[in-house]
């Protein structure tokens, strides 16, 4: 189910009125089936899938913990879990796109072959519940989670509507862990939650559909526009992933906020980040931290030698590419923003910053590294929705000899005020999160501003669906 | 505990008490800045609706393309309607319909034409294609379906938070074509000496065999003409009929209204259905006419049934099922439904 659906509209009320109508007790059983419904609304037969990947690490993580005195058997249950549930992630994600490579290289070699092809889709949100699910099963090996007795507790930590679908992915000591505590019902919980809901709404519906239709122009024929549209909509895009992403992550956080339970915030202003490095802090959260946590960190991550760190680096980035799509595009975009931390680390030893004395200087040093930054994000937005090295070289071509070209596109007024709005939306908010925000201002500030998000959701969203980016991940 | 779950479901309703009122005024703000243009933008067939008052029509005439699709070997181009218009001098008529429309489409046109109307007589034309499945979840339904959001009897913002959060159907081309297959199996009949008891069995039979009902094997594009004709015309009408349920709803606004409803069944090509499919499917389809005339002529509705009334000559699309005609086939039509209107004024 879409959460900018009229289906969502009254599954989110009826189940979150339930919620609080149930005792405690019943409660799981009503969020897991609530969660069933949400996730087969779009293909039923895949909870199989779910279900697989939940058993098996349902299991893992009893085993490894009854095991926890035997450290050979806890790490081969680790080791079998890991693969049992990437296999499942591997066939669905990449076994089409490995099989069509490896025929490619076949034919290079003249060895004719032809291309076995899987036709399946891609269960929705896939990667994000195994991440999920594997951060449980790894908790438990490292002694910092008990293993989860419940079934329908561990299941319902994997398939928990809010975050089953594109996260924020969840660790089981937060979630898991509110899950078996009973949660009154508050005012502020519920008001935050719907403020968030509404905030989430504009930034997809409004900022982000808005936006995505210049996009989608501009990335179908580039060569018919002319490079400053190309630049327009390479800027667009910035703000049609970000308001897309954000504004599912927001609507996620409010929906679990309104029956009591806190999920991490995915974003924090990335777009305001003087570095590439504070740019994957603020980016994306819950997936940064789990790669961090779970591969950066075991593999040495930075107290090694510095080739050893580059090398850590590289691959913690790369697969962070890959981990969004099955596609060269996607590698590269991953392996570009490993090379530019590899790069960035000297340039930060040299303390630019520590060497400029007067204020007015760090003030524009500062802008300087935030310009710098969101350059280098917004083109490296191109590899990622280029579905090709074809379509970006026809896009970097485009840019290339249109520049004499008078601009086509029409931007709407509507488009530039959703744009205007999310830009200062992000900056007043920066540090700290919408619903808090909200919260410090005066009763008729809030309402006015409650007016303006309502007002530009129904009236002037965009009446084309857009599908939410991160829902082929 | 208690004292605090009740604090806050107090003030929970206080500020849905709020939030009303904030929806009242923006739903106010909104119908007199962005909502002309937004109809404008997404609602075409509300202008069709305010013609009817524009340019003060005594008839109505409500069909798709049969209206005023013409051969390019056409002298007279004009559409069923101007004819009709020509045909009744005393009398001005004008067209509401759009292609593509259905009874669902005419009742909201009707329903939306403003009070103050000069309009005597509608009429709505019964396109026998339309009832089935192919053509309820046809790829163009899904833009009717969301004009027709912004034609519903609510309040303006409403009506938009409705098209934001896309609250009309809006399949995928591959749920669409699983709709079109199962609403295929679900049109049952029962046909005398006929083996076969719903669409999907009878287009299986003739696309899978490649042969006609007369024993020969003509070409595939001829298999897939007679299996259109199958699946558009193979099924019983009955008042579970989507499409029966809007006739009934038009003849109930014409009778609250005051305006003499017509319904015009349009002709199709029963010879090339015979010749392709055989002389089973033709019955059916007559007796579906039936269906229509007993069901509405009860209720003092006129109807003109021309489904056999243009020759195979006079159909100038002929690879697929339309209701396309040339001149000569328009005029039979209007003078058909001009003849009725005599018979009436002379009455």
């Amino acid at each position: 189910m879409l959460f900018n659906s009229i289906e969502f509209l009254i599954f989110f009320p009826v189940v979150t009125l339930l919620f609080y109508l149930l005792p405690h007790k019943f409660r799981w059983i009503l969020l897991l089936g609530a969660s069933c419904f949400f996730y087969m609304w779009f293909i039923p037969k895949y909870i199989l899938i779910l279900l697989i990947t939940i058993v098996i690490d349902y299991s893992a993580g009893i085993l490894i913990f009854k095991w926890k005195d035997s450290p050979s058997k806890k790490k081969t249950c680790l080791v079998i879990s890991i693969i049992s549930t990437c296999v499942v992630l591997f066939i669905f994600k990449y076994l089409n796109f490995v099989s069509a490579n490896l025929v490619a290289l076949a034919q290079h070699f003249g060895w004719e072959h032809p291309q076995q092809v899987l036709h399946i889709a891609l269960p929705i949100g896939l990667s994000f519940h195994t991440f999920q699910s594997l951060s449980y099963v790894i908790e438990v090996y490292r002694g910092k989670q008990k293993a989860e007795r419940h079934f329908g507790y561990y299941a319902l930590y994997v398939m928990f509507y809010p975050q089953l679908v594109t996260g924020p992915i969840e660790r089981p000591q937060n979630l898991l862990t509110q899950l078996h505590r009973e949660k009154k019902l508050q005012y502020d919980n519920i008001a935050n939650g719907l403020r968030l809901i509404l905030f989430g709404l504009f930034l997809k519906m409004v900022v982000a559909d808005n936006l995505g239709a210049y996009v989608d122009q501009i990335y179908e024929d580039p060569h018919a526009y002319s490079s400053a549209d190309i630049l327009l909509g390479m800027l667009f895009y910035s703000f049609q992933i970000y308001g897309d992403f954000f504004g599912y992550s927001s609507i996620a956080l409010g929906c679990a906020l309104t029956m009591g339970y806190t999920l991490i915030d995915n974003f924090r202003t990335p777009y305001l980040s003087d570095s590439i490095q504070e740019f994957w802090r603020r980016w994306h959260i819950s997936l940064s931290t789990w790669f961090r946590d779970y591969l950066y960190i075991p593999l040495g991550g930075n107290r090694v030698p510095i080739p050893r760190w580059v090398l850590n680096t590289l691959i913690v980035f790369t697969v962070c590419g890959i981990w969004h799509g099955a596609n060269w595009t996607f590698m590269i975009w991953g392996f570009a923003y490993g090379v530019l931390l590899c790069l960035e680390r000297p340039l930060r030893n040299l303390h630019l910053s520590d060497r400029i004395n007067s204020k007015v200087g760090k003030v524009l040093l500062k802008t300087l590294n935030i310009l710098k930054t969101f350059i280098i994000v917004t083109l490296l937005w191109s590899v990622f929705r280029a579905p090709s090295f074809n379509s970006l070289y026809q896009l970097f071509s485009a840019l290339y000899h249109n520049l004499t070209l008078p601009m086509q596109l029409h931007i709407s007024t509507i488009a530039w005020i959703a744009l205007g709005a999310f830009v200062l939306l992000d900056l007043l908010i920066r540090n700290s999160r919408f619903d808090v925000w909200c919260s410090q201002k005066s009763g008729f500030v809030r309402w006015l501003i409650y007016a303006f998000l309502i007002f530009g959701i129904t009236v002037f969203s965009s009446v084309q669906q857009y599908p939410f980016i991160y829902f082929q991940f | 505990m208690k004292n605090n779950t009740k604090n806050t479901l107090r003030k929970m309703g206080m500020k849905l008490l709020l939030l009303t009122a904030v929806l009242v005024l923006l739903d106010v703000l909104y119908y007199y800045t962005f909502y002309p243009k937004d109809l404008e933008e997404h609602c075409s067939l509300m202008s069709l609706s305010q013609k009817a008052i524009q340019d003060n029509y005594d008839i109505v005439y409500l069909g798709e393309s049969s209206n005023h699709a013409y051969s390019e070997q056409d002298s007279d181009r004009r559409a069923i309607c101007v004819m009709l218009d020509s045909l009744l001098p005393a009398y001005k008529v004008g067209n509401l319909g759009k292609a593509a429309c259905h009874a669902s489409i005419y009742y909201d046109i009707l329903r939306n034409i403003p009070h103050e109307n000069t309009v005597k007589a509608a009429v709505v034309t019964v396109n026998m294609r339309s009832f089935s499945s192919e053509w309820i979840y046809s790829r163009l339904e899904i833009a009717l379906r969301k004009e027709q959001v912004m034609m519903k009897k609510a309040p303006a913002l409403y009506k938009r938070m409705l098209l934001a959060f896309k609250a009309y159907p809006h399949w995928t081309e591959e749920e669409r074509e699983k709709k079109v297959l199962r609403g295929i199996k679900q049109q049952t009949f029962s046909i005398p000496n006929c083996p076969y008891h719903n669409a999907s069995e009878w287009d299986r039979a003739v696309g899978k065999s490649g042969m006609l009902y007369n024993g020969t094997y003509p070409s595939s594009d001829t298999i897939i003409l007679a299996c259109h004709y199958i699946k558009d015309f193979a099924y019983q009408l009955d008042e579970k009929n989507p499409r029966i349920k809007d006739f009934d709803k038009i003849a109930q606004l014409c009778q609250k209204r005051g305006w003499l409803l017509v319904l015009n069944i349009v002709a199709d090509n029963m010879d090339q259905i015979q010749a392709l499919v055989g002389p089973e499917l033709p019955w059916l389809m007559n007796q579906n006419t039936e269906y229509i005339t007993k069901r509405y002529e009860k209720q003092g509705i006129i109807i003109v049934n021309n489904l056999n009334e243009v020759r195979d000559a006079d159909f100038f699309e002929r690879d697929f099922p339309t209701e396309h005609y040339t001149q000569n086939g328009r005029l039979t039509i209007a003078r058909n439904i001009a003849e009725k209107f005599s018979c009436l004024f002379e009455k």
